[in-house]
This record gives structure tokens, sequence and C-alpha cells, in this order.
């Protein structure tokens, strides 16, 4: 029997220059926030621009799990720091072209809106965002040598699979 | 050196892919290796998420690359 689960495409090399491989464990944990906000962004965007009750309120419930992922984050990041991060400090330093999983914001955009009109198909390039976010991760963590930035990558990853799976079973209900 | 000679004894199981998903999805990211043994094209054009890919041909030579301590699940 063939795999059906989820796939990730692209070499392995793909969206790597975005570590040196040195971070810190603040450093990785501020790169995956900035990452789960421009995806957030993207899904607030895009409901602006789409015209299906169902697909504006899906997308207003993927950038609900967007902010989760975002908060769960900022408790992360304030625990290592051992201190009060604030939260509007720290989206003030982040650009949002770059997107979950190492997409461009706008290309992404233009290649992908029109799959993004109905229910199912929003599902689907959701997921694919969501492996290719923890394909990256994972490959990340090949990447890094801190132990304690790695095992964060780990745990980011966790979330993703079962964000992930969540997604699945939408889909799945939505066939 | 030790633990390259007993993970020559460790036995191998072969799992149908409705027993390597429900594994993937039960264990902490971390606690495993995932390996893809195809080809690079392979791998490129889709792979699991979070695999490490080492082609076949460059397995015995890249055995270093995998921490004998973790369960390996290879496709």
């Amino acid at each position: 029997m063939a795999w059906n689960g989820q796939v990730a495409t692209g070499p392995v090399e793909l969206n790597m220059d975005l570590v040196r491989g040195d971070e810190s464990p603040t450093e990785i944990t501020r790169l995956a926030y900035g990452m789960e906000m421009s995806l957030g962004n993207f899904y607030q965007t895009m409901g602006q621009r789409m015209e299906d009750k169902e697909v504006i309120e899906l997308l207003s419930q993927l950038a609900s799990i967007e902010e989760k992922h975002k908060q769960y984050l900022l408790e992360m990041l304030r625990s290592i720091e051992h201190a009060e991060v604030d939260q509007a400090a720290l989206e003030s330093d982040i650009s949002t072209t770059i997107l979950e999983g190492g997409f461009d914001t706008d290309e992404f955009i233009t290649k992908n809106e029109e799959f993004m009109r109905t229910v199912t198909g929003l599902l689907d390039v959701a997921m694919m965002l969501e492996a290719q976010a923890l394909d990256l991760y994972l490959r990340f963590a090949e990447k890094i040598e801190s132990g304690d930035a790695t095992e964060i990558l780990y745990k980011i990853g966790d979330e993703e699979k079962g964000h992930l799976a969540a997604l699945g079973r939408l889909r799945e209900e939505k066939m | 050196m030790l633990k390259k000679i007993k993970q020559l004894f460790e036995p191998v199981k072969s799992v149908s892919v409705d027993e390597a998903r429900e594994f993937l999805q039960e264990h902490e990211e971390g606690t495993f290796t995932l390996l893809d043994v195809r080809q690079p094209k392979e791998y490129d054009q889709g792979h699991i998420p979070g695999s490490k890919l080492i082609p076949l041909p460059q397995l015995t030579d890249s055995l270093d690359q995998l921490d004998p301590e973790k369960p390996v699940v290879a496709y």
C-alpha cells in the first residue's frame, strides 16, 4: 500500500538559508514566531479577498489557530528569557514576507489564490503549508547545533504535527 | 563502536503504511529517525515531512549520521 499521508516537497536545502546553524533557543523561537505570525496575517488577508461565507469562516478559524501557536511560542520565549516579553515590541521587529514553511507571501498568493476559493481547496492549501512547515522545522533541527534550540524545534514540530492531523480530519469530513 | 556492533543485531521489522502512520503520530519528534533511502529526485518530488535523506547507495558510509539510541523508520 502506498503512503497517502501528508507529503512535503523540495530538496533538502530548500529554505535552509533561513538559519545559520548557531542560533540560540531565543533566536529560533523568534524565527518560528515570525513564521506563525506571517501565516496568521496571510489567512486574515485572504479572508478579506474571498466571497464564499464558508471559506471566509474557515480562513478566520485557521488564523485563530496560528494565533494560538503564537501564544504558545510567546510563553516559550518568556520562559527561555526568564522575562516578560512584550508582544507588540516582538511583532514590530518581525518581517512578514516569509510564510511558515518558508514561502514568499506575495508569490504564494499569486500561485495559490484560485485554489483557496473552495473549502476543500483551502484545506488542501493549508495542509500543504503545514506539511512544509513541519518539514522545515525538522530540517532546521538537523542543522542547529544547540541542543536546547533543537529541542524547541522538536516541540514546535509536535505542535505542527497535531495541527496537520486536525486539518486532515476536517478535510475528511468535508469530502 | 560497541553501539554500532549491537545495532547490527537489532531486529528489523517491516510495518504497514497504517502502522507507520500510527507510529509517527504517537511518537514525539526527536525520539525517532525517519529515514528516506530513495534517490534525491524522489525526495524532492515528495517525502514524509521530517525525513532525513540518505540514499541507499550512501547508507553504509553514512551510518554515523544516525543516532544509534533512536529507532529508525526507513522507507
